[in-house]
């Protein structure tokens, strides 16, 4: 590790490397290859608030998936701390776009569900869910059966169940995608706090270029059709303390959305651009 | 299958008695036309009994009572079998889409082949009495059970699966705590219709093969010319029937199922 | 920075790429070989099995008899033309059912269906009746019409007519109030919105009630005609177990689900699906 090499430096103490990553996939209805991802390469450092943000079809569903575990990339590698990714493990917490708590289950024994799997003996579950429905603003909702709960509460219980079995990665696949705009904010400056407070390491995906900026420490756009890194953009403000209030009239902040929307906008014509020659089964595929 | 009840607004008292009244209508309608027809046409009591007659059958006939028994632990038990069996294959076979899409064209064949088709060959294999009786209520019972199961398993989103995968859940424990439930609703609602085929598949196999039992009762009681018995234990089989769907699975499967919010109310 | 920007995917992985491709497709052609094999393979197991039972326990002959004695028994039943008089028989008696039960059963569900009062009035009446299984009557209408061709049609048409008036009422109170107030707005006197509105819309759970009715109706058919007898696939499984013939009960048992598969695909699906479809409505 000499002085001159910053990068091998970085990867060396990241939390979450991914070198040389592709992964394509084969059209069922054209029978045509679809390319998810090409040679994609980062290194996340422990503490830090990354978030992914690209047109739809620019693979970053497939890059959580193969992170999670639940793919293998059919070219590069995933690492956590040196050791390769080949399955899900609790190293890595996932929360997903779609509603993943249990129906039958409720919000106490949702939050609770990984450490029971591990289990943890029932009083320091039962301090542990206490603490974190408080954090997560559920408290008197701890009997409630999730379909008595709106979107933006359903998704707070699921957030609470990943935090409490304290992994050390959390992916999150446009967690807030299906909420109203207001609840939204709300829960975006809730998990500022929570991951500011906790210290998590986050990798975020997102097609919403306010959020991404909001959110993260650094954004990585990606380019679709192949997926690859188009840059890597530094948030100028740090993430303590950032709330919508204050953002929305921060103009450093301003100008790096303007810079994030540049690029993404600027792959976003490309892809309509592409679109109009590609065929169309071809696309469907991509975000599968 | 059924309308949802619109909200009332403002309840009057007229609503209220019209509500418990209305249903009864038809009925005393129907019991004043099997009157009028006694009074005019006296038929026969091996025709048409009167219905003062039927109603009397549970308390002065011994055999009543036994033969209802009889029947109901016939259906107790075959069910039990096949609700057990059925929904364990089930879940195997929900479990690899392989093994239920190999499957799937032999238990369409198999609902098709009904289970009163089975009788002769089940009077071959157990001879008449309880055993073939149990045989016919499991094979009416168990197809429908297991392919609601298989449908069941195959419904629950897979994101749930990964959800618990990535807590580090075993195998065992993801199909205790996601198949099973996720799979529950088709579950019951296999085992509401599988008992319901069991018991029209208990009568059916008493009239021609068995000693004792409902079914054999009222197809004996033909050839006595005893109407009373045939018509008091026909609405005897429909009041079971409705009791065991209506009063038993049903409420069950609101108690589990409507808590969870996976479906909505249907009765 | 941590991040590289690589362009370009290399060469060899265009390779790879092409022969995807390639296997894909020669997978296709395949799979349609293999899915049609796979649907036969179940049943090639079931008989497999079946004749291995048959080698080992080497049963009477009237438990089980050889799969190739059953075969043998098809040919025989064909060229004596008992078999296809049979099936014609069965399916005639059926549908003389379906024909009553649609004719009288699906002008009185919409009846019934279109005053809110007179439907709630006998909907526990008409669930009490379905309870009731058809075959439950059939001594009673051997008391009233002996052993005879009416006795299994009663019992048929019973058994069907309270689903199809059940479900024809259920159709016609589920279609919504608004398409009724638009074709009133329009100027539609009570005859056109029942012609216009209530019947169509009540179409896709009319056809749901008659497959419901038509299957129960079916198992009431195999029952009366074990009993009542006079011809029919159910009197040649019963029949032939009384003569010990149980090639000829097994093959009875076997053309009995042949039969009622290819009226379920060929007739009752593609309509029900047809008018579900057409509408754009989904099925209760």
């Amino acid at each position: 590790m000499t002085a001159g090499n910053a990068e091998a430096a970085s990867a060396a103490s990241a939390t979450l490397t991914v070198n040389g990553l592709s992964h394509w996939f084969i059209d069922p209805q054209s029978g045509s290859t679809v390319h998810a991802l090409d040679d994609i390469n980062l290194a996340i450092q422990p503490g830090e608030f990354i978030t992914v943000v690209g047109p739809s079809g620019c693979g970053k569903t497939t890059l959580l998936k193969i992170l999670a575990g639940f793919l293998k990339p059919l070219a590069g590698e995933a690492r956590v701390h040196g050791s390769l990714i080949t399955k899900p493990g609790r190293d890595r917490g996932v929360v997903f776009q779609e509603l993943a708590i249990l129906p039958w289950r409720t919000v106490r024994r949702n939050i609770g569900h990984g450490l029971e799997i591990q289990k943890v003996p029932k009083d320091v579950r039962a301090k542990k869910v206490a603490e974190l429905t408080d954090l997560v603003g559920l408290r008197g909702f701890e009997d409630h059966y999730p379909h008595q709960l709106s979107g933006g509460m359903k998704q707070r219980v699921a957030v609470a169940r990943t935090w409490a079995s304290d992994p050390e990665i959390i992916l999150m696949d446009e967690p807030f995608a299906a909420v109203d705009a207001m609840t939204r904010q709300t829960l975006q400056e809730e998990l500022i706090r929570l991951t500011v407070e906790t210290k998590k390491t986050v990798f975020f995906i997102t097609h919403s270029v306010e959020e991404a900026v909001f959110l993260g420490d650094r954004v990585i756009a990606l380019a679709a059709r192949p997926g690859r890194v188009k840059a890597s953009v530094q948030v100028p403000v740090p993430r303590e303390g950032r709330t919508w209030e204050t953002m929305t009239h921060d103009p450093s902040m301003a100008a790096c959305v303007e810079e994030v929307l540049g690029l993404v906008r600027g792959e976003h014509e490309a892809t309509l651009a592409s679109e109009s020659h590609a065929n169309a089964d071809a696309e469907q595929a991509q975000e599968t | 299958m059924t309308a949802i009840p619109m909200p009332v607004l403002r309840t009057s008292p007229w609503s209220k008695v019209k509500k418990y009244a209305l249903p009864i209508i038809p009925f005393f309608l129907l019991i004043g036309v099997w009157v009028s027809v006694i009074a005019i046409a006296d038929p026969a009591i091996g025709i048409l009994p009167r219905p003062l007659k039927v109603l009397q059958v549970p308390f002065q006939e011994d055999e009543y009572w036994p033969n209802v028994t009889a029947s109901l632990g016939r259906l107790f038990i075959g069910f039990l079998v096949a609700a057990v069996t059925g929904v364990l294959a089930g879940i195997v076979a929900g479990l690899s889409r392989k093994f239920a899409d190999f499957i799937g064209p032999l238990v369409t064949a198999m609902n098709a082949i009904s289970g009163i088709a089975w009788i002769p060959l089940a009077i071959a294999w157990f001879g008449i009495g309880r055993g073939m009786v149990v045989f016919i209520v499991w094979n009416g019972a168990f197809f429908l059970i297991f392919a609601n199961t298989v449908l069941g398993v195959r419904m629950v989103p897979e994101v749930l699966d990964r959800s618990l995968q990535t807590l580090g859940a075993s195998r065992l424990h993801i199909l205790r705590n996601v198949t099973f439930p996720g799979a529950l609703p088709h579950v019951m609602s296999g085992l509401r219709s599988g008992l319901g085929f069991g018991w029209r598949a208990v009568i059916a196999a008493e009239l021609v093969g068995a000693t004792s039992g409902l079914g054999q009762w009222i197809f004996i009681a033909q050839e006595f010319a005893r109407a009373d018995i045939i018509v008091a234990g026909a609405l005897t089989i429909g009041v079971i029937g409705l009791i065991m769907d209506r009063g038993l699975l049903a409420p069950l499967e609101r108690r589990t199922i409507e808590r969870w919010g996976l479906v909505e109310s249907s009765a | 920075m941590t991040v590289t920007v690589s362009s370009s995917g290399s060469a060899a992985q265009s390779d790879i790429e092409r022969q995807l491709v390639r296997d894909r497709g020669k997978e296709d052609r395949r799979g349609r070989i293999v899915g049609s094999l796979l649907a036969v393979a179940p049943f090639v197991m079931v008989v497999v099995i079946w004749w291995a039972i048959y080698t080992i326990f080497d049963p009477v002959p009237t438990k089980l008899v050889a799969p190739s004695k059953v075969v043998d028994a098809f040919f025989e039943l064909i060229r004596e033309g008992t078999l296809p008089a049979y099936i014609t028989q069965s399916l005639g008696r059926l549908s003389i059912g379906v024909i009553i039960a649609i004719g009288v059963g699906v002008p009185l569900g919409w009846l019934l269906g279109l005053d809110k009062d007179v439907a709630s009035s006998v909907e526990p009446m008409l669930r009490f009746f379905n309870a009731i299984s058809g075959i439950a009557w059939l001594p009673l209408a051997i008391a009233w019409f002996g052993f005879t061709d009416r006795t299994i049609t009663a019992v048929i048409i019973y058994t069907m007519i309270f689903p199809v008036i059940f479900n024809t009422m259920i159709g016609v109170r589920t279609v919504p109030t608004v398409l009724r107030d638009a074709s009133r707005s329009l100027g539609s006197g009570w005859f056109r919105v029942i012609k216009d509105v209530y019947i169509p819309g009540s179409f896709p759970s009319v056809m749901t009630g008659l497959r419901l009715g038509i299957g129960f109706g079916w198992r009431a058919l195999i029952a009366g005609e074990f009993i009542v007898g006079g011809g029919g696939l159910g009197f040649l499984i019963f029949n032939s177990r009384t003569a010990g013939l149980t090639e000829r009960v097994m093959l009875g048992m076997i053309v009995l689900g042949a039969v009622w598969l290819l009226i379920d695909r060929l007739i009752l699906r593609p309509i029900e699906e047809f008018t579900a479809a057409r509408w754009g409505m989904v099925r209760l």
